[in-house]
Formats: structure tokens, C-alpha cells, sequence
């Protein structure tokens, strides 16, 4: 019999296919006793298999990016479609502070690059310094001199040198530190280490208008996260000479552990024109913004997943997958990103790409994160094409949850009322919902009540949309509002509530209701005032329109002057409506979110399951009405 | 009623001699047959330590430890129980009659003598005999 499973990689079953083999070809007989010399040579010629096997094993995974294991393979694969992993990246704050300089001559003072500050809170023991690249040089200006916007960048300033000797064969760049952040690399050549002047050389990741005298340096990553320079060879990038002198300055970083700094430390240092250390009359450092964006290194799942993905690009912004692809490479704090063309527009819009990020620090992005990505976006996009990005839409859903419990299970619902809290907000944090395209599964939501502790015997949910439209006040506007999911329609109307605003001529409070069509398709918004939340004065009857089945609401040119609710961005106009399905989708640019501030859990006894009223008697249901009466939002 | 005893013939055993040495006569590799070769392996057994053996954490007795206790009929009591546990767990040819441990307080040794039948064979009981010797 022929020893035919070759592709064992269980040490018991290797053992028994030798065992097999022996019992049709050979004349000893003891494999089977555990005592016998024989099966001392058995397990031997076992465990070799088993160790080859294993070995065979291990080594046609790594072989592969999908099943490889060590980071330093996956990223091997990843460099031989062109990838490049991200490094970690230091957390940024910015501070201000002024030095007192009182009768000195000095004409100005020179802040050194290095550590500017350092954290004043410790977290865990550990104190966060934060430096600056380079030098910062102000003037004096009646006595004072102030440091006003300066980014600083968590982490520690190092500077490592290299002087290359072209009598070593392949001689190796590497610098010493893990935990680099790569974007702070400066790379400066000198012509011998005795020499003041130098060049600086550029990090590249391609050879597009590299040529013979590009000053330019290519980075890799290595084993244990590490960095390892390269330079060119005269033909693409200028090739260094024997016994010139680099100096590589970066930070060394301890990644998102550097977030949420908001109080700083003095611990810089500053010299005057004269040369003179100044160390006194140093005013307390203002925190202009609290230190973010610091990030881990890539991970390995995300090597995985982005390395194929933009090979597939190609480094050419051409589609939108492709467009998906390359926004994490550039911006790493994008927690989501969605792009969709103009066409796809109603009216189309040709010619343009609409890009919405949510970053993972806060809601919205700055106006100057914006200006950069579409300036780095350019160099990826088609001549004609313009990328417009957009201000995250959020579609927010809130909840009203009545929820049954089983008192004789010894909970009470105080208690259980913060346990769902809990499981909810797991539920709203999770991946299920934070991305663009996501789908909130009412079914799922409900079932993570009733999971949430055994005390919980059923729940009766009800959800509404809503989205915060920010008015331009004191100013006649249009204003649409899409929420990209079907309406439900109450024949009556009043399937709108907003929260109240006034308008210009109008003294009172005033909200936007509807009135739907005889076709229940499309209605009318009209605008009222209200004595009581349910008794209703029409103010004005027609002031737009509503489109139940594309879900949007289209308001006409209104001169809006306040209103009764703000938030971090401003003042808003809350819009809120039950949707046609429970399953709420964030369609395009739209962000869905579970808001849970404004839901509400109320608990229920459940005294048919605690034994306490089997017959129902006293049973009190749960609405599954949606409408609560009220025809606003407070 | 009576109950049938049902009775193992064994087919008789081959093993290869550890030492690799040749058969003078033959050119082959020297063999163990029979009840050498089950002599063999009950020596093997008492001799194995446990974890010694691949993927096989419990085969053994363990004495090579109790070699370093006092040489006393304490530890030869021990030693016998690892060593009629071991034969009775791992070697099924044979039918364990007894395990004698002796102290040499003198040598510091013990003398060990396993009493087997076996199995399905009509020979007389089988003697082996060997001393469990410090080796370091």
C-alpha cells in the first residue's frame, strides 16, 4: 500500500498513515505497541514529517498576503505591488505662548526644533513631550515676543547619522528606532561630516520625474517595524559619494496615546539673536486645539486590504473605487469615506466627483484638511475632473423604546435600564453602522435589547429619522433636505416635526409641518405655530414641498432669523420623521447614526413572565404607534 | 449460566534490536522476536520518563526522579507503582503478575523484577530482570 496522505499536519495522524504503510509492507509487527523499539523509530520518523509538514505549511502561507502571518511578509508582499504601509503618526496641537524679553536689545528670539512641551497631565505615569521640526524665529515687539500657531507633534525628536563608504556592498540605511513617524523624516546630505552646508533630499514613492540627479530617498519598512533608507543610483535619483555625511531627523511616537493633550508644559528652548539661552519671563502655553490625529502603525488587515486595492488603482484616481482607495493612503483619519460621481446626481452635476469623509476624531472636517486633499487628490485625478468634498450628512436615527423585564430575576430597572444603555451604544459604535453605505437592521437593534441581560423578556421600538438642517440666518435661501429613506404617510399630515425657529415677520415660533397629496406620494410643508404641542395655528400654508418616496423635503427662499436649537456647529433646524421601513439605510454621502441622546428607554414590568399575573389581567401594552402626539420637537 | 471466556492467540512478534548490529549469518539488521522482543518493550516502558515520547505526554513511569530520592523501601514502593501502572496501561501482550523493587542500599540502586504472562501464549511466566542504576 502507498503511503498517500501526504497533506497530514496532525502528529497522530502522520503516525497512523506509518503505521498503515507498515501493516501491508512489512514483516515486523510491534508498530502497534507504544514499548516496542519500532515505534520509538515511528515516532521519530513522525515527528519529522510533522515538523516538515508544518514547515511546508507556514511557508506556502506567507507566501501569499492573504494568509501570510508575519507583518514583515505581509509587508514584503505588499512592496511588490508598489504599497507602501503607513507609518504611526504623531498626535498635533496647537499652542501659543509669548516670552517677556523686558529691556533686553535682542531684536528676536529663535525657539529650537526639539521638545517644545510636554503634557501636564500624566496618563498611567506617562508624560507626552511634543517638539517642532524646525526652528521657529519671531521678532521682539515692544519687549514681548509671541509664538503664536505653533503645531507641535507628539513624540520624541531624534536625529540619527550615516556616512556612506561605498567599500561596504550594499551598504544599509536603517535607522535605529521603531515607532517612527515617517511623514517627519528630514533627510539632509552633506558633502563630508566636516561640512556646514548641505541638500535635502525628498521622500519618494515612485520614479515619476525622478531622473539622474533627483535628490530624492525611497523608504521601506522591515522586520520589527523598522525603516530602512535608499538612495538612487544615477539614473533615478542622484547617487551619494563616498564619505558623505546624512543626518535623518524624526519623531518617535507614541501613535493615538498622544491624543486628547489639552494642557501643555513649557520645555523648550529659546535663544535670542545674541545667542543668549532664555529661560525666564515665559508666559503659561495656551491651547489654541487639543492634540489629535495621532494613529498606530497600519495594521497587517489593513496592508492586506488596501495593498490590492491600489494596485487595482494604479495610483490614477479614475473611478470611485478607486478614489475609496487612495483617501485612507492620503488622510489616515478618515474613519469612512464615500465618493459618487456627478451624474449621479439629480440634476447631474459632469465633470465633478463629490468625496464625504467622516473622520474618526469628530464630525465634520476642517475647512483646511478639505483645501489639502483636494490639492494631494489632484495628482491622482483625470484632467477635467474636479473633486468637490463634502460636509458629512448625517442621518441620525433615534429610538423610543419601551422595554419588558422579568422583576423575579432580581433586577431592577434602574440597573437595566444603564445595561441596554450600554449594549446600545456597543451596538451604535459598532462597524454595523459607522461606514457610509451602512444599514441600521431594526431587527438587529431589537434583538440587542432583548440579548442585552436574561431579565429582558420583549421590547416595542419605535424609530424616527432625522437630520439638523444648519440655516443661513438672517439670509432668504433654499434649502433641501434629503434623508435618502421613504417616508411613512399619515394621510392627516403632520408627519413632519421640526424643532422652532422664527422668520423675518413673524414674531412668534414658528414650525414646518405636511400635508400630503391625494396620492400620498408628495405634499406640501406648510408653516405653524403652536399654543400646546398638539394644537396647531397654520402660519403660512404653502412654504414647500415634500417627496415621500425619494424622502426628500425641499423648503422655498425663507429668510430664517434663529433658532430654538444649536449645536457644536451652529444654530439648527431639527427635522424628524418616521420612515416608511424600520430598516434605515445611509444612502450616498449620507452618515447614518444612532443617536442616543435624544432616545429614550422606558421599562415595563412584565409580570405575565414573572409569574406575578398569569393571566394578564393587568397587562399594560406598549404603543407601537410611532406618533406621540406632539406635533413638534422640543 | 456459564460464562465463555474468550481467549487471545497471539500471532507471534517482530522488533528491531536497538543496537543496529548486523546478523553475522544473514547481512540483515538483528531482530527481536517473540517474547525478546516483549522484554524489550516492557524495559523500554520502565525506562521511559514521561514527555519523553512525542505527543505522547503520559507514557512512562517516571523513575529516573524517584532515583534521586533515599534509597529505601519507600521509594522502591514508589517505583513499583509507577512501573505496574506503565505495564498495565501501555503493554497489552502481557498480563502483569508481579513487580518486585529490591533497595541496594550498598550500591545505591534498586533491583527491579518484572513478573509477566503472555498473553495467549503457553509459555512459563516470564522474569526480567534489571537494575535501575543512577546515572548522573
Amino acid at each position: 500500500m502507498p503511503l498517500v496522505k501526504f497533506a497530514n499536519l496532525d502528529f497522530d495522524q502522520v503516525k497512523q498513515s506509518i503505521k498503515d504503510y507498515l501493516k501491508s509492507n512489512s514483516n515486523f509487527t510491534d508498530y502497534d505497541f507504544e514499548g516496542s523499539n519500532l515505534s520509538v523509530i515511528i515516532d521519530a520518523l513522525a515527528y519529522n514529517t510533522y515538523i516538515s509538514s508544518y514547515n511546508a505549511n507556514m511557508l506556502s502561507n506567507e507566501v501569499f498576503i492573504d494568509s501570510a502571518t508575519l507583518r514583515e511578509n505581509i509587508v514584503s508582499l505588499a512592496r511588490n505591488v508598489g504599497y507602501t504601509p503607513r507609518s504611526r503618526k504623531s498626535s498635533q496641537a496647537n499652542i501659543s505662548f509669548t516670552v517677556d524679553v523686558g529691556s533686553s536689545t535682542a531684536l528676536t528670539l529663535t525657539l529650537k526644533s526639539g521638545t517644545v512641551a510636554t503634557s501636564r497631565q500624566r496618563f498611567g505615569n506617562v508624560s507626552f513631550a511634543f517638539t517642532i521640526p524646525e526652528d521657529i524665529t519671531v521678532p521682539i515687539i515692544n519687549g514681548t515676543a509671541t509664538f503664536s500657531n505653533i503645531t507641535v507633534y507628539e513624540g520624541n525628536y531624534v536625529t540619527e547619522n550615516f556616512t556612506v563608504d561605498t567599500n561596504i556592498p550594499n551598504q544599509k540605511f536603517i535607522l535605529g528606532n521603531e515607532h517612527i513617524d515617517t511623514s517627519s523624516l528630514v533627510v539632509r546630505v552633506y558633502p563630508t561630516s566636516q561640512d556646514t552646508s548641505f541638500k535635502q533630499y525628498n521622500l519618494k514613492n515612485d520614479l515619476f520625474n525622478v531622473i539622474a540627479d533627483s535628490k530624492v530617498y525611497f523608504l521601506q519598512e522591515i522586520a520589527d517595524q523598522r525603516y530602512e533608507l535608499f538612495f538612487g543610483d544615477g539614473i533615478f535619483g542622484k547617487k551619494l559619494d563616498n564619505g558623505n555625511y546624512i543626518t535623518v531627523s524624526y519623531t518617535v511616537t507614541n501613535g493615538e496615546n498622544g491624543n486628547g493633550v489639552s494642557s501643555f508644559a513649557y520645555a523648550g528652548r529659546i535663544f535670542d539673536n545674541n545667542g543668549t539661552l532664555v529661560t525666564s519671563d515665559i508666559s503659561v502655553i495656551t491651547t489654541n486645539s487639543n492634540s489629535t490625529g495621532g494613529q498606530e502603525i497600519e495594521s497587517v488587515d489593513s496592508i492586506r486590504k488596501f495593498a490590492t486595492r491600489q494596485y487595482s488603482t494604479q495610483n490614477r484616481a479614475v473611478t470611485s473605487a478607486d478614489y475609496e482607495s487612495l483617501i485612507p493612503t492620503i488622510y489616515p483619519e478618515a474613519e469612512s469615506v464615500t465618493v459618487f460621481g456627478g451624474e449621479e446626481l439629480s440634476p447631474p452635476r459632469y465633470g465633478r466627483v463629490y468625496v464625504s469623509i467622516k473622520p474618526i476624531n469628530g464630525q465634520y472636517l476642517s475647512a483646511s484638511v478639505k483645501d489639502n486633499l483636494v490639492d494631494q487628490l489632484r495628482k491622482y485625478k483625470i484632467a477635467g475632473v474636479l473633486p468637490v468634498i463634502l460636509d458629512v450628512k448625517y442621518v441620525y436615527v433615534e429610538f423610543n423604546s419601551v422595554v419588558f423585564y422579568d422583576p423575579s430575576l432580581g433586577s431592577n430597572a434602574d440597573y437595566l435600564k444603564s445595561a441596554i444603555s450600554e449594549c446600545v451604544e456597543m451596538y451604535a459604535d459598532s462597524t454595523e453602522l459607522n461606514k457610509y453605505g451602512a444599514k441600521f437592521k431594526f431587527s438587529k437593534f431589537t434583538k440587542v435589547i432583548d440579548d442585552c441581560t436574561d431579565a429582558i423578556t420583549s421590547n416595542v421600538t419605535n424609530i424616527m429619522i432625522r437630520r439638523d438642517l444648519a440655516p443661513i440666518l438672517n439670509t432668504f435661501a433654499e434649502y433641501e433636505i434629503c434623508f435618502g429613506n421613504r417616508f411613512c404617510v399619515n394621510p392627516n399630515g403632520y408627519n413632519l416635526k421640526t424643532s422652532g425657529f422664527t422668520v423675518s415677520g413673524i414674531a412668534d415660533t414658528v414650525y414646518f409641518s405636511d400635508t400630503p397629496n391625494a396620492d400620498l406620494l408628495t405634499g406640501t410643508i406648510f408653516m405653524f405655530k403652536v399654543d400646546t404641542t398638539t394644537q396647531a395655528g397654520v402660519v403660512l400654508k404653502s412654504v414647500g414641498t415634500i417627496d415621500y418616496v425619494k424622502g426628500e423635503i425641499l423648503i422655498d427662499p425663507i429668510r430664517i432669523t434663529s433658532t430654538a436649537k444649536t449645536n457644536s456647529q451652529g444654530p439648527i433646524i431639527e427635522f424628524a420623521i418616521k420612515p416608511y421601513s424600520n430598516d434605515v439605510i445611509g444612502k450616498q454621502e449620507l452618515y447614518l447614526q444612532l443617536d442616543i441622546n435624544n432616545s429614550t428607554i422606558n421599562m415595563l414590568k412584565d409580570e405575565i413572565s414573572s409569574g406575578a399575573d398569569i393571566s394578564g389581567s393587568r397587562y399594560v401594552a406598549a404603543s407601537s404607534c410611532a406618533d406621540t402626539g406632539s406635533l413638534i420637537r422640543r | 449460566m456459564p460464562v465463555e471466556v474468550q481467549q487471545r492467540t497471539s500471532v507471534g512478534f517482530k522488533d528491531l534490536s536497538m543496537s543496529f548490529q548486523k546478523n553475522p549469518l544473514s547481512n540483515d539488521l538483528i531482530v527481536l522476536n517473540h517474547a525478546n522482543a516483549i522484554a524489550q518493550a516492557v524495559k523500554n516502558l520502565v525506562l521511559t520518563d514521561p514527555g519523553e515520547r512525542f505527543f505522547n505526554p503520559d507514557l512512562g513511569t517516571g523513575i529516573s526522579e524517584s532515583l534521586f530520592e533515599n534509597v529505601d523501601v519507600i521509594s522502591a514502593s514508589q517505583i513499583q507503582v509507577y512501573v505496574e501502572n506503565t505495564i498495565r496501561n501501555y503493554e497489552p501482550r502481557v498480563r502483569l503478575e508481579e513487580v518486585v523493587i529490591v533497595p541496594d542500599f550498598d550500591s545505591g540502586l534498586f533491583n527491579v523484577t518484572v513478573k509477566y504472562e503472555i498473553v495467549g501464549v503457553d509459555i512459563p511466566i516470564q522474569a526480567l530482570a534489571f537494575p535501575l542504576v543512577k546515572t548522573r
